[in-house]
Order: structure tokens, then sequence, then C-alpha cells
């Protein structure tokens, strides 16, 4: 009760300083969004109201930007936060933004590469829209320009972390292990540090001929690794489970992406090497079950048209260096997706498919969608999330297969 | 509402100057050579209102802030989508070439992504924002791309106009043939009309009010009506400013990202 009286206040206050306020800028959306799975008793896997609105205000040099957002659940579970909360400062030739904000780095498309710098929000895995995956960090950010380039400077001074599914989500991941296990989430820390900050560079250029990117980072890996704590039955004799471990690792990053033009296709590649990574492991002479290995991913895509179908393709690899037959993870995964989309009644309608498909495991998640714009602002869609095969990233969650509709009023 | 690749700026239609020629036994292919040689300004800033009609009467209006700007053989333009909502605050940048059979480099920033991608320019015969103009009828077609005939002169909303029926020399091209009504010593086009691959009547071009601002003819309404589908779409020009001196910084990644 004292949490929805405090949003109400919250929000009665924005509306009263958007009111009062002069030359401030407002828009968002509200959105409702009903899904349900096409499996089992056909139960409802999403319903959700939301309420997302942008304050914008600028004055001279400095602008500042808010976006608090509001989910309503059926259960009339409410949550609030600020996607973005944050100041930009310009000058002649370098910009200054310091607050939460959300960084993109990269060219790949619905591929978290060189864009290493948010983490993401995978409590519905990769079904929301990709605004809603990133998480804003709070950093200071420096950008400095010279012609057609920029050389970025990210220092983000406390830790954020991947937000995972809970364990009874229909999204959580359950570890491939042969024996029994728990969680113990008393490692899955980083305090707030300064020795525990993050920093990220990145130079990049855009130009006719092509457009590239440059990145560095000395950061915290967002996703945990389970370390598994063995658990020895004196009364069998023999190890019967594990405790997993999540923690947080150190990882040194550099890497790469560009984009240019071969006659009507785009060209894409982005690649990334990693090192500090930690993988699961079954190698019985490990005391925490994990090892560290230095890891790559890399990216090759093209963009085209036929006609008005406008077309999309990557070819995506992940490569564990110095591999052993211990490791859970596969040495190499390869994925590939897929968009096609076109227009139709002067932009008014617009019909996707978009597909993840798992090369390593016949797995895929392939998301038809139809987007009608009823009047200007108001958006309706209907689309499917359809899980196939029966293991990997994606048939993992072969029950989740569910229909949805979405209706979007933007402001 | 998608918004895919847009070209825009220096619109052989749009903008002209007065051009001092000996007008005794011209040709239709001087008449055109003489709209697209025009001098239209270094640089240009406009807001851009169109408001799309379908034969119903219903309307949707889209809002775009545009700068441009002529680097002798390059132009580069930048444009800002205010409204719908729903693109609000969505940017798209082109450069384009003088240079024979260079395509365009065009980008767009999609504030939902919060990055800048790179687009194909090939697409000329696709619709503007869902609007009746076309890319090619917005962009910068070269006159040799066609083959232009003075087919009569005569007055058309008081303005003496020479008449040329313009015929595309690519055989898959969207129109068989357009006619353009251009308006002696000012060198605009008053009126066009496009015909389909069949040699039907498609589209109308009618140019509803045009001013001198800052020395050069500037057209600031016009209504394209596809006759075939009974839509229309009204172009509106306003607070045309042209040779304000607008800096090369305007046309970077830094200002499609931070917007106006």
């Amino acid at each position: 009760m004292i949490k929805r009286i405090l949003i109400f206040v919250f929000l009665q206050l924005i509306f009263l300083s958007a009111g009062q306020a002069q030359d401030l800028l407002l828009s968002g959306y509200a959105r409702t969004y009903i899904g349900a799975l096409t499996t089992g008793e056909n139960d409802y896997s999403i319903l959700q109201n939301t309420f997302s609105i942008d304050f914008e205000h600028s004055r001279d040099n400095v602008y500042f930007n808010v976006n608090p957002f509001l989910y309503h659940y059926s259960d009339d579970k409410l949550e609030l936060g600020f996607r973005q909360a944050y100041m930009d400062f310009y000058f002649d030739s370098f910009d200054i933004r310091l607050g939460k904000q959300q960084i993109i780095w990269g060219k790949a498309d619905g591929v978290f590469i060189t864009d290493i710098v948010s983490p993401k929000d995978m409590r519905e895995f990769l079904l929301p829209d990709f605004n809603e995956i990133r998480i804003g960090v709070t950093a200071l950010k420096f950008d400095y320009y010279f012609g057609n380039n920029t050389i970025e400077f990210v220092w983000i001074p406390v830790f954020t972390a991947t937000q995972m599914a809970d364990n009874n989500s229909i999204w959580s991941v359950s570890p491939d292990l042969s024996l029994a296990y728990g969680y113990d989430y008393s490692e899955a820390d980083v305090q707030d540090k300064l020795e525990n900050s993050e920093f990220f560079a990145k130079y990049s250029m855009l130009s006719s001929a092509i457009d590239f990117e440059i990145i560095a980072a000395y950061s915290w890996d967002d996703d945990p690794t389970y370390h598994s704590k063995k658990i020895f039955n004196p009364i069998l004799g023999q190890v019967d489970s594990v405790v997993l471990q999540p923690q947080y690792h150190r990882l040194t990053t550099f890497g790469g992406s560009f984009s240019t033009t071969l006659g009507p296709i785009v060209l894409r590649g982005e690649g990334a090497g990693y090192s500090g990574k930690y993988f699961m492991s079954e190698n019985p002479s490990l005391v925490n079950g994990t090892e560290k290995k230095d890891y790559l991913h890399y990216l090759f895509g093209v963009d085209y048209s036929i006609g008005d179908l406008k077309l999309s393709s990557q070819f995506i690899q992940q490569t564990i260096l110095d591999y052993n037959d211990y490791l859970l993870n596969d040495e190499f995964e390869n994925t590939l997706t897929f968009l096609a989309t076109m227009d139709f009644l002067r932009e008014t309608l617009n019909v996707e498919l978009f597909s993840y498909i798992g090369l390593n495991d016949g797995d895929a998640l392939i998301r038809p969608k139809i987007t009608y714009d009823y009047v200007d602002g108001l958006e309706m869609q209907f689309g499917a999330n359809l899980f196939l095969g029966d293991e990997g990233q994606f048939g993992t969650f072969d029950k989740n297969d569910m229909i949805y509709t979405k209706l979007k009023y933007s402001f | 509402m998608k918004i895919t690749r847009i070209i825009i700026f220096s619109a052989v239609f749009l903008t002209a100057t007065a051009a001092s020629i000996a007008q005794n036994n011209i040709t239709g292919n001087q008449i055109i050579e003489n709209v697209y040689n025009r001098d239209s300004g270094e640089d240009i800033t406009s807001d851009l209102t169109m408001t799309l009609i379908n034969s119903r009467g219903d309307t949707r209006v889209r809002e775009i802030k545009q700068f441009g700007k002529d680097y002798g053989k390059e132009e580069k333009s930048i444009m800002f989508f205010l409204s719908p909502a729903d693109v609000r605050n969505t940017s798209f940048m082109n450069w384009s070439y003088d240079e024979e059979g260079r395509d365009d480099d065009q980008w767009i920033y999609l504030p939902a992504l919060k990055k800048v991608k790179r687009i194909s320019s090939d697409s000329k015969s696709d619709y503007f924002m869902g609007s009746d103009f076309t890319y090619d009828d917005l962009g910068d077609r070269h006159p040799s791309e066609d083959t232009h005939k003075l087919i009569r002169e005569e007055i058309l909303d008081g303005e003496d106009c020479y008449v040329v029926e313009s015929i595309p020399k690519e055989e898959d091209y969207m129109y068989s043939k357009t006619i353009t009504w251009v308006i002696k010593d000012k060198w605009i086009g008053l009126k066009k009309e496009f015909y389909d691959e069949d040699g039907d009547h498609l589209k109308t071009l009618s140019v509803a009010s045009h001013e001198k601002i800052d020395g050069y003819w500037t057209i600031l309404n016009s209504n394209m009506h596809n006759v075939q589908k009974d839509h229309k779409t009204l172009m509106e020009l306003s607070d045309v400013k042209i040779n304000t001196g607008i800096e090369d910084r305007k046309f970077t990644e830094r200002i499609m990202k931070r917007g106006l």
C-alpha cells in the first residue's frame, strides 16, 4: 500500500512539474501487453500494462532527460523504475553525459558482441523490445569529436549485473548437470568500491566508404558464472549433489565492428575477444567446477531488398579457445538470424518475421508479427514467439510457445 | 510506421532561381537542364509538413525539420522527425554526389535502438513515409536519365509555361513518361503528370504557392494526387531559410544522436 501511495505521489509530482516547467518536452507511451502460452493449459505468460514517459529540457548547452517507467501486472504487482535519468553538457568539440543511461555499441542486430556496456534484463529472455532489455547504468560518458571521428570514454563506478529470470520463472535456464543441485547466492555480489569500477573506450568513424568502431573494456562480466561446490554424502560415500554459487568476474575485451555498402547490399561485421571469461566444467579435478578461458564472438551480416521486401541475415559464431571436452559449452556455437519485413497500406501495416536459428542444436526462435497503425500514435500488434527444438538456447524454452497482442498509444 | 530511406533536398521541382538564357528555339533538354542546374543557394533550413489524405478523406500528418548544404560536388542533408509521436527523435542523414553512378550514403538513427545504422539507397521507387512521393520524385534525377521533348507552350495558373515530355531511357523505370509544366524565366515546375508503366495517368503534382525567399524561388505548397487510388499528399514548407551558414558538424553522427 505504501508503495502504491509513493507511486501515486511520484506521478502527481511528475505531472505538476510538467505543467509548470517552461519548455519541458514530454513524450512517452502507454501499452497493454497480453501473451498466452499455446502449450499446456494456455496459461497467460504475461499480462502487463506499461506507462513510460520521457521528460526533456535544454537550456543553452545543458540538456536533461528523465525516463521513468511503470509496469503493472495482473496480480497488481507494480514495478517502477528509471530507464534513463541523465544530464548532458555540450561543448564545442566534446560532450559529457552524467547519470543513468543506456549505452549501445556495435553494428549487430539482436546480438551482443561489442555491445557490453549496458547489461540486459533477461527476465523474459530476448522477447521485450530492445529498449526495455537494456538496463541503464550510472555512468560518466565523455565524447570527443573531430570531423566524422569520435573517441568515447565511459566510467561506470558501480557495477550493474544482467537481470536473470527467477528460478520459478518459465524463462529460467537450468544448468545441464548430471547431479542434483541447489543455489547459494552469498558470493553473487560486486561491492560498490572505486576499485570495482568499469572502464570502456571506443573510437568510431563514419565515412562515405565505411563506418567502423574499435573498442576496449576493462569491466565485469555482466552474466554470472555458476561455480559449483560438491556435496559429499557420507552415507552413500560419494558426491551426490552440488551447490551452485553465482559469481561475477573481471573481463577484458577488445573488439570492433564495421558497416559498409556494396551496391544495394549493406555488409556488417562485428567481433570481440574476451579474456577472463569463466565457463562451467565437469572436470573432476576442479574444485569449483569452472575454467577460465579466452573466448571469441563474431558476426557477419547482410541487409538487402527484393522489391519492397526488406531482408537481413546474420551468421554468428562463438569460439572457446584452448577448449577441452569437460566444458559444458560447445567449442563452437553457431547461430543464424533472419529478418524479413514489408510495409503495406502507405506504411501503416507492417508484416515482419524475425528468427534466431541455433545451428548446433537445431533449435530456433521464430517471431512473426503484424503491426497496424490504426491512427497516428496508436499501434496494434499481433504476434507469436515459437520455440523449436528440444535443447539449446532456444529449444530449452520449447514449452513456452506463445501468441500475444500489444496495444500501444504514443504521445 | 517505418522510415526506411529518404532523399529530399535539392529536389528539382522544389526550388529554382531565375536564369538568363536565350529562350528562342529552346529544346526540351535545355529546359530541364536549366531547372536542374539552377543556383539554389549554399544551404537551406526548413520545416516540412506532409498531410496524407486517403480516398475516404482520413488524414495523417508527418512533421520534419530539415537542413541541407551544398558542398559543390557533394550535398549533405539531415532530417529530424518531429511527429507522429512514435517516430519522434528519429533522424536521417543523406550524402549525395554529383559523380555519375555513385549511390548516396544514408544513415538512420532510431532512438529505440540508440544507434546510427547505415542503410542502402537503391530503392528510389519506394514511397517516402507512406506519402504519394517516391524518393525519386523528391530527389535529384539527372536530366541525362530521360529524353526530353518540348511539346507546347501554354499559360497555366497565369504563368507562361513550357510543357516538356520526359521519357526514361531505362526500360523498367517506374514511370513510362512524365509531363512537366516549367514556368518560363523562373525555371521551376508548376505541374507534373506521371504515367505508369502501362502508359496510364498515375499521379499529378500541382504547385499551390511559390515565393522568392532570400533571392531564390521556393515552392511552399504542393499537392501530389494519385488519381488511380485517389490518395493525396499535401507538402508544405515553412520557416524556409537560405544561406544561413549551416556548420559542417550539423551533418554528423553526433547531431543525428543529439537531435535538434
